[in-house]
């Protein structure tokens, strides 16, 4: 039987309308994970070798397992929000002469799979032949390793078990990250010590292996958790994610009331965006788009110049507003019909468009403004690139826009998911990013980079400028698209 | 009310659909049948400007339906899902749906009590949204939201297709006494020969795009129907 599920489950991976579309595409994102796992291997390994040398005053082997706990919680609320609950749907299987128990076991080891399982393993293994093994037998540094992954599995399972029972409810991790913030806090007063403790505990899993039985015991406890959890619910309609019930209250919002249609046609692309896991998923990538200056701004060799900063000025205050826009159209896939045939004034459907890219971009920009810390040249270039986002990528990306006409199912998240989007999706955002710097460039070589910082500036005010003219010349090439978009929507 | 000229619609070199010449009438109740593929839901889609016409054009009370956006302030339809935004509840739809056709809280409130009975409780406060409700009762949604605007064109794809026997008769009813009362033009398309027969003055047959038949109903059109498609 579990030769047909895995067959069934293959079938279902290589049938899925994204393979099979998008072949190249997904040799392109095949190289990248390639090139981020290699990446990741090399980087496991140099800091394992390089360990002692980052560390010089600590042990490393104590050291190193003071960051255990907190990775496994840190681990804990990212799989909270990325990790897939292993659904498969059992429902064709139920009434055929298949064991239940079979049936589990099988959705529970597709869990197995998942990449956060093995995530801790690159850091780990190094870790453990290049430091840890100086120290201990090898095979106390195998118990080592193995424990490791098996407090990494037991978090799968507890994941996969806790996205089962609670309500999807985001207040819940919202209390565990603030937990996580005050333990990182109390540790470096020295009030309680979580990474004393997380040495304590591997340092006796070193110094006795026996307890692996600990981790072993924790698994199992939680696998079974699952299992019977699933054994006694086994019926579709009880085994799909619990949902909160209630329905949300952005109908409620009053303000939006007293803005008539454009309040109309706002308010639903709020459901839109708050009702949809896709959706919801990019606006809890948000603090990615803001922090992303954090990366950079520190490091001199970016600091010091310009080109660098004016992509992550772009990136800052662009990158939400660029996931709105870019997508627009294939975001309404499912219900495109209504809106062509429905009494709605395109002009005005394209203008609140317009209007909440420019809110969502100018929000982004003020919330960064405290980046000025790392000089007030940075403040320049951000805000020159804002006037960039609001006044000329706001109307770009919504043009190219019209020339995808791919469904887009919202019903899954948006990580590493690229169903629904097109190439011409792809093609908008490189000049997106690059054209600012090519504006900058010429002048940048000639030693008069504050000219080409205006200029950027400069351009998107003529865009605010002319907006009018800008929104007209995107109506038009919309009732040029709207019948080539509209049959593209309809296939599923 | 409604002039069809040299319509076609041609995909990859074939012509599903081709009119050459057909009026309907205001106060007309005009019923479409044919088998799957006849260019039923492709018409519809045309008088909708949800489509491009390969050749000639549509003209909705004078005006060509892909050139100016006048209709859509009197023409309602539901042809399929897409029509429903479905991530809202029902109430929040229709509020949609009447907000952007500038009618009032009390239009609304209305218009929901007059549905109270087609609804059957099984629509409004349930807590759920659209994409949670069962196949015929988002129907009955779409066709309430066609309908909330009083439209002088009312467009319905197999309108009685997986609705319950008795919802089935009651929007019999309902589009009677939308024809009598308001004159609405009415253009429906069914499977259902025995529903089409009942509630519309003429029916037109349609075949691989041609119009096959085109009858005012008397008491033997349903028989004639029944012999044609028996095959």
């Amino acid at each position: 039987m579990i030769k047909w599920f895995i067959r069934h489950q293959f079938k279902e991976m290589f049938r899925s309308t994204v393979w099979q579309k998008n072949l190249i595409l997904n040799i392109i994102m095949g190289f990248f994970l390639l090139v981020i796992l290699v990446e990741a291997l090399v980087g496991g390994i140099v800091l394992a070798d390089k360990f002692h040398e980052i560390f010089p005053d600590d042990d490393p082997v104590k050291k190193f397992n003071s960051f255990l706990l907190y990775y496994f919680t840190f681990d804990l609320v990212l799989r909270y929000f990325m990790q897939q609950v292993p659904i498969m749907s059992v429902q064709p299987y139920l009434h055929l002469p298949v064991k239940k128990s079979s049936l589990i076991n099988f959705v529970l080891s597709k869990s197995f799979l998942s990449f956060f399982n093995f995530l801790p393993l690159i850091f780990v293994i190094p870790m453990a032949f290049f430091q840890f093994a100086d120290y201990y037998p090898i095979s106390i540094v195998w118990v080592w390793i193995i424990s490791v992954f098996l407090i990494a599995l037991t978090n799968n399972f507890l994941i996969v078990y806790l996205k089962k029972q609670l309500v999807a409810n985001p207040k819940v991790v919202g209390i565990f990250g603030l937990m996580i913030a005050f333990l990182v806090l109390f540790d470096y007063l020295n009030l309680i010590s979580f990474s004393a403790f997380s040495t304590l505990i591997f340092g006796e899993l070193l110094k006795h292996p026996l307890l692996i039985f600990v981790p072993a015991f924790l698994l199992i406890f939680v696998y079974s958790l699952n299992y019977f959890f699933l054994k006694s619910h086994l019926y579709p309609e009880e085994i799909k994610i619990r949902k909160d019930k209630k329905v949300d209250a952005i109908s409620n919002i009053k303000y939006l009331k007293t803005l008539g249609k454009t309040g109309t046609l706002v308010s639903l692309e709020l459901k839109l965006w708050w009702r949809h896991k896709r959706t919801r998923t990019i606006i809890y990538m948000l603090p990615i788009f803001l922090l992303y200056g954090f990366v950079f701004y520190p490091q001199d060799i970016y600091s010091e110049g310009f080109g660098f900063l004016i992509f992550v000025g772009v990136f800052i205050s662009g990158g939400l507003m660029l996931n709105y826009t870019n997508y627009a159209f294939s975001y309404e896939s499912n219900y495109f019909d209504a809106i062509l045939a429905n009494n709605i004034n395109i002009k005005e459907y394209l203008r609140v468009k317009l209007v909440i890219a420019i809110i969502v971009s100018t929000i982004c920009f003020i919330v960064t403004i405290p980046y000025v810390f790392f000089g007030f040249k940075i403040l320049i270039i951000n805000f020159v690139a804002w006037l960039y986002c609001i006044g000329c990528l706001s109307f770009a990306l919504l043009y190219t826009a019209t020339y995808n006409k791919k469904r887009m199912d919202l019903a899954k998240g948006a990580v590493f998911n690229y169903q629904g989007i097109g190439a011409s999706n792809w093609l908008a955002m490189i000049p997106a990013f690059l054209l600012p710097i090519f504006i900058y460039l010429p002048f940048g070589l000639n030693d008069l980079p504050y000219t080409g910082i205006f200029l950027i500036g400069l351009i998107g005010l003529i865009g605010l400028l002319f907006q009018k003219s800008l929104l007209n010349i995107v109506v038009k090439q919309f009732f040029k698209r709207k019948y080539l978009m509209a049959e593209g929507f309809r296939e599923k | 009310m409604i002039q069809v000229n040299n319509l076609s619609k041609i995909y990859n070199e074939v012509a599903v659909l081709n009119i050459s010449d057909l009026k309907i009438k205001k106060g007309e109740s005009f019923g479409l049948v044919g088998n799957n593929g006849a260019g039923k839901t492709t018409f519809f889609r045309l008088i909708l400007d949800l489509i491009r016409a390969s050749s000639g054009n549509i003209l909705s009370n004078g005006e060509d339906v892909s050139k100016d956006e006048t209709w859509k302030s009197f023409t309602g339809s539901y042809l399929d899902e897409a029509f429903l935004i479905d991530f809202l509840t029902p109430e929040e739809y229709f509020q949609f749906i009447g907000d952007i056709n500038g009618l009032s809280k009390g239009d609304i409130d209305e218009f929901l009590n007059n549905f109270a009975e087609f609804f059957n409780n099984e629509i409004i406060d349930k807590k759920k949204y659209i994409r949670e409700l069962s196949s015929g009762n988002q129907k009955k949604v779409g066709i309430a939201a066609a309908l909330m605007t009083n439209p002088e064109i009312l467009i319905l794809d197999e309108p009685f297709n997986s609705l319950d026997p008795t919802t089935q008769i009651r929007l019999k009813n309902l589009l009677k006494n939308l024809q009598k009362e308001k004159n609405v033009t009415l253009l429906i398309s069914s499977h259902d020969l025995n529903h089409v027969t009942e509630v519309c003055d003429r029916i037109v047959v349609l075949h691989e795009g041609d119009i096959a038949h085109d009858i005012l109903t008397n008491k033997d059109t349903l028989k004639e129907l029944e012999k044609y498609f028996a095959v």
